[in-house]
């Protein structure tokens, strides 16, 4: 108990800056407190320091306006991309013959059905890897206590307020398109498809690349301001342009205007969606060559 | 004006001389007031202290008691000392004639 106790407080101490993590530590070891007790102090001191940025207004501001709706939006545009993937996964996983592999039809599909769906997984994954990076750089110091509540937000999403979006979008689009429409299809009557799939999606596509990026967002301070708000523009302008299209797609619907009401309004905005994450990539990956040539003056960007 | 556990860090900071830092001015407060002083507590209001200008802390010699590392050394400022004198004798003024002050029997049921 006593070890476990001493190895969750090497592990909760690295939340806490490396001078004031080494004074800690000689504290805990000149006053031979036992691992609980330790345990419970750095806990204490850590909850502190992660709470005292919070009396300032800057980390609520960026809560409400930036983790709370980007987190939804990024919940909504998976939720979107799980539904059209589901039908495809569907299709070739719960329909599977190996004996297709011998048409060449196969292939063709395949290859249509790849060019379809792989724009919008790597628009999803750029714009949740920037978005990350956008919290990360934006709230560097409360980045854990954000990046937990990122999470939860996300996983609202995907468990309440998309599923209900979705269905309140299908409800309207029933009423106003197509009336005669009715019963669930076959690929959305399955729970494989209809609640962990859009989960798994979300994790693997929007989750893990968003904790990425506020990885290396809370460590951006190395690369230039310009830089690093070329990439917040990026990151915020896409989300922008995702919500504007929403709103482009209720008017449509509402306005029952049926050149505007195209599937392409719920896709997401994926040339600027890349942009962000290919510049951060160029970018670094030219500061690694100047600093490889030992040149000091390109050491920023 | 200062709180009563910055008094109490002040306090035994000052007690402590040259030999102030983090351990022993929590050891000090834990035996005047004889409970627990939180780390937490003890560290976020030395921040909140020396912002104030109340105290000036600094890194001290690693021990080998420390297992290598170091302390926070803290010394209690010229404005950090009249903070507590005016405090002190804020309390002194506000206790007069209280019976827990005069050790007379008290009014309380």
């Amino acid at each position: 108990m006593n070890r476990i106790c001493w190895k969750l407080v090497d592990i909760v101490s690295r939340a806490l800056e490396p001078g004031e993590r080494d004074i800690v530590r000689g504290d805990f070891a000149e006053s031979q407190q036992t691992g609980p007790q330790a345990l419970r102090d750095v806990l204490g001191l850590v909850a502190r320091r992660q709470m005292a940025p919070w009396h300032n207004w800057r980390p609520w501001l960026i809560l409400a306006g930036l983790v709370v709706p980007l987190g939804l939006l990024l919940s909504l545009l998976s939720n979107h991309v799980a539904s059209m993937n589901s039908v495809y996964s569907w299709m070739y996983f719960n329909n599977w013959d190996w004996s297709l592999l011998q048409h060449r039809a196969f292939w063709i599909v395949l290859a249509q059905t790849i060019v379809l769906v792989f724009p919008d997984i790597l628009a999803l994954i750029c714009l949740s890897w920037a978005i990350g990076f956008t919290l990360g750089d934006l709230s560097r110091r409360t980045i854990p206590v954000n990046g937990v509540l990122f999470c939860l937000v996300l996983l609202f999403g995907a468990l309440v307020a998309a599923p209900q979006y979705m269905r309140l979008q299908v409800h309207f689009m029933t009423l106003g398109f197509h009336p005669r429409n009715t019963g669930p299809d076959p690929v959305s009557s399955l729970t494989l498809y209809r609640v962990l799939f859009p989960v798994l999606v979300q994790i693997i596509l929007v989750l893990l690349p968003s904790l990425l990026g506020m990885y290396k967002g809370a460590r951006s301070h190395r690369l230039s301001l310009p830089l690093r708000m070329i990439l917040w523009v990026l990151a915020l302008g896409s989300m922008a342009v995702l919500a504007a299209m929403q709103g482009i797609w209720w008017v449509a619907l509402v306005t029952q205007s049926r050149p505007w009401f195209h599937p392409i309004w719920q896709k997401p905005p994926w040339l600027l969606a890349i942009a962000g994450p290919v510049m951060y990539w160029l970018a670094t990956a030219a500061r690694k060559r100047h600093s490889g040539a030992g040149n000091p003056a390109c050491s920023r960007l | 004006m200062l709180g009563e556990f910055e008094y109490l860090l002040l306090t035994a900071a000052a007690q402590l001389g040259e030999d102030a830092y983090g351990a022993a001015i929590r050891q000090e407060i834990e035996d005047a007031t004889r409970g627990r002083c939180s780390i937490g507590a003890l560290y976020t209001t030395l921040d909140r202290l020396e912002t104030k200008g109340l105290v000036r802390t600094w890194m001290g010699d690693p021990t080998p008691q420390r297992g290598g590392r170091p302390k926070r050394m803290v010394r209690v400022t010229a404005k950090g000392v009249r903070a507590a004198r005016d405090f002190h004798a804020a309390v002194m003024r506000a206790s007069r004639g209280v019976s827990w002050a005069s050790n007379r029997v008290g009014t309380q049921p």
